[in-house]
């Protein structure tokens, strides 16, 4: 795999870079491999233990050079064929890395109806669960998914929509689970080719087009979906496909673009209801033809539920429209998908962020940006109330894949009014997020607990609660609302170009700096099932895989002998616990009756001195959850 | 100039307050911050993003070794694309509309920063008139050959691989200087090389961290170094003439042996035997243990031992590396004597470190 990679890496330039800009990437080039030479002969055990991430670090030095070059460099050949052959050579060098771990989240089941498609020809996977060792997946624990149907007879159904196990079926018949993660990446192709094609379409220059496409193409969340068994970039395609339709007039190229992202998720019904009304509305005249061909390609998938499942809305209920009428949930969920450690874009995907800084720009952006932006309203404004605005089990951005080409084409129409330095420290941190995505690729699934990789793991590095630096939405700390205000400050006014590269890498270097000091300070908050609580027994509750864990209270339990120790300020504390037994805890030499009670209680508890302090169960058990001052 | 004097504060503020470590190369992480603001403020401004890196690097990496090298290679790729860098010169204040200024910033100032980075860490062993008067003929080399990327890779060069210890190593700089006049005033065209010229810069600032091994043992870095491996230590000091029997463990790989007071012998000069098998022990098989230290190795005939099984000491410009180097021993031996060799030095001896075990 290495070979082959290394030969990716010197084929790249050949597609797009010609004469002094191709000799001098490759200049560069042998520069970089003398670089990774020299540092791999000085550190032996480093390499040993951690040989495929300086792999993978390579690997993306490297592709980021090229791209660099991509967008700067004078003798450049340039074409939405020569990205899309781009593309497919960089996924087809991914999807090794993503099947190092299990495929998971639903990715196993889209697998096994595939497998019952192809085996089987029908969609009851009752014999595929009987026999999980036949399954390409590897995964012999699954089981039926909560509420998946079932029929008269004893079938098993998946949820799932059957278009993208039917798509697959021939990539799998040729080349097992390689064979369908390829008929994604086929899909994650076709998205660049057309997304690159749209953008010159709507007027993008080329030189904006090249700065963007690497950033859309092969970083999160494009990178990852278009290399794991989701339906969210074949999805992407078809809505590019569908608004390059609409933009054009051209029903033969929307409606199958339609009738596809339709076909794919029960919830694009709501994308595709919102662009034909958005295309309907500006048009003078609205053909009844039309309107009828329309109203049966959002019909069509309900129609192919009800005779897959007996529900034409599978496990969903029609009660799902009728909209949640808590503001508070609208406001978690916008800003959850903004600003969230975990799931949102600034953290996860921040080149995005440029495609909102569009959004204060609009009058100058092009049609097709603000068409793709209204036709998406309607779907996000059904999905940030939800309890799984952040996607679930599966790498983070999930639900709104399918508009990232129309937040690039936003970006890439403000282009040259972007800060350089701005875009300079987004590059730097997406090139990290792929680094840690490819490595690590089982990584790109956390547990929805309110924390993120890289606060997990400063806090258990530094037994300091790292966590609270960054925002969370799913369980709100204080840094959630602080960088909610600031992330939108930033979107309307801090990525403008007047805003100096110095002044902005300068800004983030002492945010890096004060951060690192804050963190390490003692806490006024402390949830007991984060990375930072150092355990001694003690067992995580509920369990870690459990379904929506993010829905239940929970913490440690803390049984007789168990003890768990963290930082705190000196001070009174309020613990929140629950006992059904009773417990005897102490607290740095101070003794707490915990009397047995339904539901949490809360107890005042009072930490000594500011500092490691450990709590102690003597007697019974108790569930911790959290203390605050 | 305003917003680079804030940039220049908040980067050396910024790394303050994320130093972790306690090494001197870390404890430097500000003088790090400053020196590569400076070189993105007079070449791409986008180098800065080297400042978050570092900081990154030293909250991220707990292993030293891996640590210090991180650091090198944010400072080397830095520098190399900044000596690599042919556009006109800016001026600090130059506006938005990208006014081009007089071409002198770029090159004598990537040189200076550079020469402080490799030089002045420790910065408590600095030799403050000797090292002021080196930054002040590297920045005349600079100019005499043209402000172009080979001069500014001569000038750091010829600065790095002089002691200044003792004084008359001070001559080696001022040498360059005049040949570069007088070169110039024969009239040889200023050289650009821009390339080799980045690399080299590159490579030397891979290894800042270690700087004085760079100066005075560059070789070393060419070496793989070796995984960790048991040892089983003897530490025995042997005459000149004098000799000692010793058991070899059972999976030996290895005798490791450094001398004594022969920094003064050439390559070649032999310093023992070791039987069975008569191997001649010889200056470049090992060294004088001592003899890479800053003070002592202009008086030093050694080299780096061909097989070097030395460890890096110190940090910045005061590192080296002890003169051990790996023998090895006729297979299956159970039993060696080692004889040094009576012709050393008087004072002088041969030193068994220990043997090294396979893993």
């Amino acid at each position: 795999m290495i070979a082959v990679t290394i030969a990716a890496l010197l084929i790249l330039p050949l597609i797009a870079l010609r004469r002094q800009t191709l000799w001098a990437y490759y200049g560069v080039d042998a520069a970089t491999w003398l670089l990774a030479y020299l540092v791999w002969l000085r550190l032996p055990d480093v390499f040993a233990h951690h040989a495929y991430l300086g792999c993978v670090t390579v690997a993306v030095v490297k592709l980021a050079t090229f791209f660099l070059f991509l967008a700067r460099g004078r003798d450049v050949r340039w074409s939405a064929a020569r990205a899309a052959a781009i593309a497919a050579i960089v996924y087809a060098i991914t999807i090794p890395s993503m099947i190092r771990a299990p495929i998971d989240g639903d990715e196993p089941f889209y697998l096994l109806m595939t497998e019952s498609m192809l085996h089987d020809a029908d969609v009851d996977l009752a014999n595929q669960y009987l026999a999980l060792e036949r399954t390409a997946s590897g995964r012999t624990d699954l089981v039926p998914q909560l509420g998946d149907p079932t029929g008269p007879s004893g079938e098993q159904y998946s949820r799932h929509e059957p278009l993208l196990p039917l798509l697959m079926v021939p990539g799998y018949a040729l080349g097992g689970l390689f064979g369908a993660l390829a008929t994604i990446a086929f899909f994650g192709v076709l998205l660049v080719r057309s997304t690159v094609r749209w953008m010159e379409d709507e007027g993008v220059p080329d030189g904006a087009i090249r700065a963007v496409f690497p950033f859309f193409a092969f970083a999160p969340p494009v990178l990852f979906y278009a290399t794991r068994i989701w339906p969210e970039v074949p999805a992407a395609f078809f809505f590019v496909e569908a608004l390059r339709g609409v933009r054009a007039q051209r029903m033969k190229r929307w409606l199958p673009a339609v009738f596809g992202l339709v076909m794919l998720k029960l919830r694009f019904i709501l994308v595709a209801a919102a662009l034909l009304a958005t295309m309907f509305l500006k048009q003078r005249r609205r053909p009844p033809r039309a309107l009828i061909i329309a109203a049966s390609v959002l019909a069509v998938p309900l129609i192919v539920m009800w005779l897959v499942s007996g529900s034409p809305t599978s496990v969903h209920s029609w009660g799902a429209l009728l909209p949640p009428t808590q503001p508070l949930a609208y406001v978690r969920g916008l800003f959850g998908l903004l600003v969230d450690g975990m799931s949102g874009i600034a953290f996860q995907a921040p080149f995005y962020l440029f495609g909102l800084f569009a959004l204060t720009r609009w009058r100058t952006t092009p049609a097709g940006f603000r068409i793709g932006i209204f036709a998406s309203l309607l779907y996000v404004l059904y999905l940030v109330p939800r309890m799984e605005w952040f996607g679930g089990w599966a790498p983070p951005l999930r639900y709104i894949v399918f508009l990232m080409p129309v937040l690039a084409l936003g970006a890439a129409s403000v282009w040259d009014r972007l800060s350089r330095g701005a875009i300079a420290v987004v590059a730097l941190w997406m090139a990290g997020l792929v680094i840690h995505g490819v490595a690590y690729p089982w990584r790109l699934f956390h547990i929805a607990n309110g924390e993120n990789a890289v606060g997990e793991w400063l806090s258990t590095v530094y037994r300091a609660d790292f966590s609270r630096l960054f925002p969370s939405f799913i369980r709100i700390d204080d840094a959630a609302w602080i960088g909610a205000a600031v992330a939108i400050l930033v979107v309307a006014f801090g990525l403008w170009r007047r805003i100096d590269t110095p002044v902005t890498i300068a800004a983030v270097s002492l945010a890096i700096g004060a951060g690192f000091v804050y963190a390490r300070q003692p806490a006024s908050q402390v949830e007991f099932e984060d990375a930072h609580v150092v355990r001694e027994g003690a067992d995580l509750y509920p369990e870690y895989y459990t379904m929506m864990r993010v829905g239940h209270r929970g913490g440690l339990v803390l049984e007789a002998g168990d003890a768990v120790s963290f930082l705190a300020r000196e001070g009174v504390w309020t613990l929140h616990y629950s006992t059904g037994l009773g417990a005897l805890i102490e607290i740095e030499g101070r003794a707490y009756e915990l009397p047995p009670a339904e539901g949490y209680q809360t107890a005042q508890v009072v930490v000594p001195r500011t500092g490691r302090i450990t709590l102690r169960c003597l007697r019974g058990a108790v569930n911790a959850e959290r203390m605050h001052r | 100039m305003l917003r680079w004097a804030l940039a220049f504060a908040a980067a050396a503020y910024a790394a303050h307050l994320a130093v972790v470590h306690a090494t001197p190369i870390d404890r430097s992480l500000p003088l790090l911050a400053v020196a590569v603001t400076v070189v993105a403020a007079v070449s791409y401004p986008s180098i800065m993003l080297a400042v978050p890196l570092l900081l990154a690097a030293e909250i991220a990496i707990a292993d030293e070794t891996a640590r210090l090298l991180a650091f090198g290679a944010i400072l080397g790729t830095s520098f190399a694309i900044a000596i690599a860098d042919r556009r006109p010169s800016r001026r600090f204040d130059d506006s938005a509309t990208g006014r081009l200024a007089r071409p002198t910033a770029r090159p004598i100032l990537t040189t200076v920063a550079a020469i402080v980075i490799l030089r002045w860490i420790p910065l408590e062993s600095v030799l403050a008139g000797r090292e002021l008067f080196l930054l002040a003929v590297a920045v005349l080399i600079v100019v005499v050959l043209g402000r172009t990327p080979f001069s500014a890779t001569v000038a750091i060069v010829t600065v790095l691989v002089t002691p200044a210890v003792p004084l008359r190593t001070l001559a080696l700089p001022i040498i360059v200087l005049v040949v570069a006049v007088l070169a110039r005033f024969l009239g040889m065209p200023s050289v650009a090389l821009v390339w080799p010229s980045a690399m080299v810069a590159g490579f030397v600032l891979l290894f800042f961290a270690w700087s004085g091994v760079v100066a005075r043992g560059f070789p070393y870095f060419l070496h793989r170094a070796e995984p960790h491996r048991p040892a089983q230590v003897v530490a025995r000091a042997v005459a000149a003439g004098s000799g000692v029997t010793l058991d070899v463990p059972e999976g030996t790989a290895a005798l490791v042996v450094s001398g004594a007071n022969i920094a003064g012998l050439p390559r070649g000069a032999p310093l023992a035997q070791v039987d069975p098998g008569g191997i001649i022990v010889r200056v470049g098989d090992a060294a004088d243990w001592g003899y890479m230290r800053r003070e002592h190795y202009y008086g030093s005939r050694n080299a780096l031992p061909a097989n070097p099984a030395g460890t890096v000491r110190g940090y910045g410009y005061e590192a080296w590396v002890d003169g051990a180097g790996r023998v090895p021993l006729p297979r299956g031996a159970r039993a060696i004597r080692v004889t040094a060799d009576s012709a050393l030095p008087a004072g002088a001896a041969l030193q068994i470190e220990r043997f090294e075990l396979r893993p």
